[in-house]
């Protein structure tokens, strides 16, 4: 392992490597032209990719306030959601546009993370967590109830528009930009400073940082980013409800996207992304009903077996690890230790 | 009035089932530190059993329970040997995540066994006493009766017994509890059996209530966990009280807002649960040890 | 260095501090003034580091004022006093043990005062410098890339005070720095607090339970006892006090069967 480490380093193997894959997803759908006795690329497959291309996002704007911050959100998909019925009501029930109705989803989202933010943020982690799991759950039966605006349980339509190769680049096009961002993000100021609200927040304001912005702020670029692609798979889908697009299954999937990869590291949540979904499609495909029983079965395994994410194991040391996230938050057993800390 | 008292009484009835409900879950955290998010399958495990003894034997459903204690003991201590146990002196994070894939486990399980159709329970017991003119439906009365059992029964169990302040001691300082001789592992998991078999009573008590279905877990556990949070972890007149409070809570929003119905029901425990969270983060009521001193 | 009427640094008035019916701290009035080093020192559970939080703002004050340079800092955030030149280390040793010394000292910079869109520029050059130059200034410059969680006791400590010292604070509040430290790397941590003290002016206000190093470093000492200011005044009258030595060797006394914990 180690040995490959080096190799990769020393050539810096990494950039070539992703180049070329850029490259070859660039050219995908072209390959549609080629003519050839089958079909190369079929609609479904660049439907495929499109999906892969959104959950890459979707780990990547997670990874922001869980792997790099340390704010483990549950309830991510509320902004996912979010997006999706703002460009989704904006679009049926006033005719707009796309490119305008995105925007809109995704400012909707990125506002109700400026209102919940303000509080779910104070709380510290499980509770936070939690606490955003239920902001999920209860916003999706808002939206139920909500019927004249959000069409209630019985969903939403949207004009339909079937272009997959277009939503295909789209959604690639998006997961790099956002992948690229975060890679940015990480060198500035502000990037380190979330990470040492994560390692410690206490002797981080104590160092001179306003936690409570530097929370906020992550929080609603994560959500603005989140409900673009909400908005995008919204159009896509051409129809919405409450239960598909509020789901606490898929924030899991960030979650354990994330984990696999490497919590809090650039590349972690592409690789975890890319691999949870192929595993769910190529291999799970043919047990289809047991879907579900393996993700969950999965999600066990990796949180036990595999605390440092694929990058952490190729020695990415930039991430953290789900047991170090909460390292303070030790069940009662372990009284004696905390005990010393909270009583001068 | 009359309507103030029936949704009065309504609530306090809720309560009663929330109160029992969140027993198991309030001591596995509180002696344990595990947050478990696979409750309210647990719950809907019962509820199954509840069903199928009923559908396949007429059974009523209170005697579900001569089935669902032992089944649900026996394999809550199983399980907390082979998985639980991983993840106690761990971050919560991770009993979080394991708990979670657990539910979306057993939810999925559930699903392929007897599919998402709902089921509904028959019971001798239904319909309704009346009082003036304030209805009170009999079922859940002995819900109410069943669940007061429960808590009196562990709370008596817990107080009284050699196991019990074991339990306690263990709850309370692990390393203490330890040199005086407690074995820490078994205790752990008797715990967690109990709790589980609790558990699953709870989903007996409530399938004369509501729909069976695959995913009626989930807002269960939320709740539990907003109950939990509230009033303290371990704490049984803290469940009584918080649960009392939730049922209340939601009955009145569905009776005087118009139009709303039951589903915001979780809507009103998120609220409680965030608002309880900021502003007092020891919980409301005492326990084993407050919420937030985690 | 300590003249009447000057305007004190760090002053604190009433200060009391409340957990549920038991205080923490009771009325506690004292004053730091600049260029000093001063020593807090007490009995375990006397509330010197509450105090400390109290003054860096880590907990709420429950009643009193504190005033940091003249400004009133009661119910400012810890962040915000940090901008102000606070600077604290932490009874429990709190690095950040899985990153090297260098991403530590790095971590430690002082961020913002500055607008929103200044926070994104990139990590300075010039942090870095800085970075070595603390480092070799507290003989960690030879471990500057092992991780934080190998290091000694001592060195731990050490890379706390140079944490601490990363954004250039004017007063720096050290917890028990020597708390755990072998007796040469005490004289180091002794000999930088001086060398900081008199060269760069800066001043210091320290808890310590080592009353030599105390009795070396510090000019002035506040002791505090229950939750109270106890006794003031230099090392030597301190020590000899009858009512400090009473709250510091009267538990311990012969014939006396408390153990105070």
């Amino acid at each position: 392992m180690r040995a490959l480490a080096q190799i990769w380093q020393r050539h810096d193997l990494g950039k070539w490597i992703i180049g070329l894959i850029i490259l070859l997803l660039l050219a995908l759908p072209l390959l549609q032209y080629i003519p050839s006795e089958e079909t190369l690329v079929t609609n479904l497959l660049l439907f495929s990719f499109t999906q892969m291309f959104m959950l890459v996002t979707l780990a990547s704007n997670w990874n922001l306030t869980g792997g790099f911050t340390g704010y483990v959100d549950f309830g991510h998909a509320v902004f996912f959601g979010l997006g999706a019925y703002g460009t989704g009501i904006v679009m049926a029930k006033a005719g707009w546009p796309f490119v305008p109705a995105l925007v809109v989803g995704a400012i909707v989202s990125a506002v109700f993370a400026l209102l919940i933010g303000g509080a779910t943020l104070r709380l510290k982690g499980p509770y936070f967590s939690i606490a955003m799991l239920g902001t999920l759950v209860a916003m999706r039966e808002i939206v139920r109830v909500s019927r004249p605006l959000t069409g209630g349980g019985a969903g939403l339509t949207l004009p339909p528009y079937l272009n997959r190769p277009l939503f295909y680049y789209i959604t690639l096009v998006l997961a790099i930009l956002v992948v690229l961002f975060i890679r940015w993000l990480r060198q500035t100021e502000f990037g380190a400073s979330l990470i040492a609200i994560r390692e410690d927040e206490v002797g981080a304001e104590m160092r001179g940082i306003n936690t409570t912005r530097h929370k906020i702020t992550i929080f609603i670029i994560a959500a603005f980013s989140s409900g673009i692609v909400g908005g995008l798979w919204a159009y896509q889908n051409t129809f919405i409800d409450p239960d598909i697009v509020f789901l606490p299954a898929r924030t899991v999937e960030m979650v354990m996207m994330t984990m696999l990869g490497g919590l809090g590291t650039v590349a972690g949540p592409v690789i975890g992304a890319a691999t949870i979904y192929w595993l769910r499609d190529v291999v799970w495909a043919n047990f289809l009903d047991y879907h579900l029983i393996m993700q969950g079965l999965l999600l066990i395994l990796i949180v036990l077996f595999v605390p440092e994410g694929i990058m952490g194991t190729l020695g990415d040391r930039s991430g953290t690890t789900v047991g170090r996230l909460w390292g303070k938050y030790i069940s009662p057993a372990r009284e004696g230790t905390t005990q010393a800390e909270v009583n001068p | 009035m009359d309507q103030f008292l029936q949704a009065m009484i309504n609530g306090i009835m809720l309560g009663g089932f929330y109160a029992a409900m969140v027993l198991g879950f309030s001591i596995i955290w509180g002696v344990m530190g595990v947050i478990n998010l696979a409750h309210g399958e647990f719950i809907m495990a019962g509820a199954y059993f509840t069903w199928m003894m009923n559908r396949e034997y007429g059974w009523e459903p209170f005697l579900a329970l001569i089935v669902i204690l032992p089944v649900f003991f026996v394999a809550g201590y199983i399980l907390q040997r082979i998985l639980i146990n991983r993840v106690i002196e761990r971050p919560h994070l991770i009993s979080l995540l394991v708990t979670f894939g657990l539910s979306i486990i057993i939810a999925n399980v559930y699903k392929l066994a007897y599919t998402g159709t709902p089921r509904t329970v028959e019971s001798a017991f239904s319909g309704f006493w009346r009082a003036g003119e304030v209805t009170i439906p009999i079922t859940r009365s002995y819900v109410v009766v069943a669940a007061l059992t429960m808590m009196a029964a562990l709370h008596l169990f817990l107080q009284y017994t050699r196991l019990g302040k074991s339990i306690r001691a263990a709850a309370q300082n692990r390393e203490a509890a330890q040199i005086v001789g407690i074995e820490i592992g078994r205790v752990y998991a008797i715990t967690f059996a109990i709790c589980i078999a609790l558990t699953g009573a709870a989903g007996m008590l409530a399938s004369p209530t509501q729909a069976v279905f695959p995913f009626m877990g989930a807002p269960l556990t939320l709740k539990a966990f907003a109950i939990t949070a509230m009033s303290g972890l371990g704490s049984i007149p803290g469940a009584l009280m918080g649960g009392v409070v939730l049922g209340l809570i939601e009955v009145f929003i569905a009776t005087y807002v118009p139009g709303i119905g039951t589903n915001l029901g979780i809507v009103a425990s998120f609220v409680i649960l965030v608002v309880v969270l900021v502003t007092r983060p020891q919980g409301l009521f005492g326990g084993l040890k407050p919420a937030g001193a985690l | 260095m300590t003249g009447n009427g000057q305007q004190p640094l760090l002053e604190g008035r009433g200060v009391s501090k409340y957990f549920g019916g038991l205080a923490a701290l009771s009325d506690v009035d004292f004053a730091v003034y600049s260029g000093e080093v001063m020593g807090l020192i007490g009995p375990n559970g006397s509330g010197k580091t509450t105090l400390f939080d109290c003054l860096s703002r880590v907990q709420e004050i429950s009643d009193g004022q504190v005033f940091f340079k003249g400004k009133e800092i009661t119910n400012k955030k810890s962040y915000q006093v940090a901008h102000m030149g606070l600077a604290r280390t932490f009874q429990v040793i709190r690095v950040y043990r899985k990153m090297t010394v260098l991403d530590n000292m790095l971590l430690s910079r002082q961020w913002g005062g500055q607008g929103m869109l200044q926070i994104f520029r990139p990590s300075q050059q010039r942090t870095k410098k800085r970075a070595h130059e603390l480092a070799k200034f507290l003989l960690l410059d030879h471990v500057i890339d092992e991780k934080a969680g190998n290091l000694s006791g001592g060195q731990q400590r050490l890379l706390e005070i140079g944490m601490a010292l990363m954004p250039n604070p004017d007063l720096i509040l050290l917890d028990e720095a020597t708390s755990g430290v072998n007796p040469t790397l005490i004289e180091t941590i002794k000999d930088r607090i001086r060398e900081l003290n008199e060269k760069e002016h800066k001043t210091f206000l320290l808890i310590e339970h080592n009353i030599h190093f105390i009795a070396d470093l510090c000019s002035r000492v506040v002791v505090l006892d229950y939750g109270q200011k106890l006794a003031e005044g230099t090392p030597a009258e301190i020590m000899e006090n009858e009512a400090v030595i009473e709250a510091y060797f009267g538990a311990y006394g012969e014939g006396e069967n408390d153990s105070e914990a």
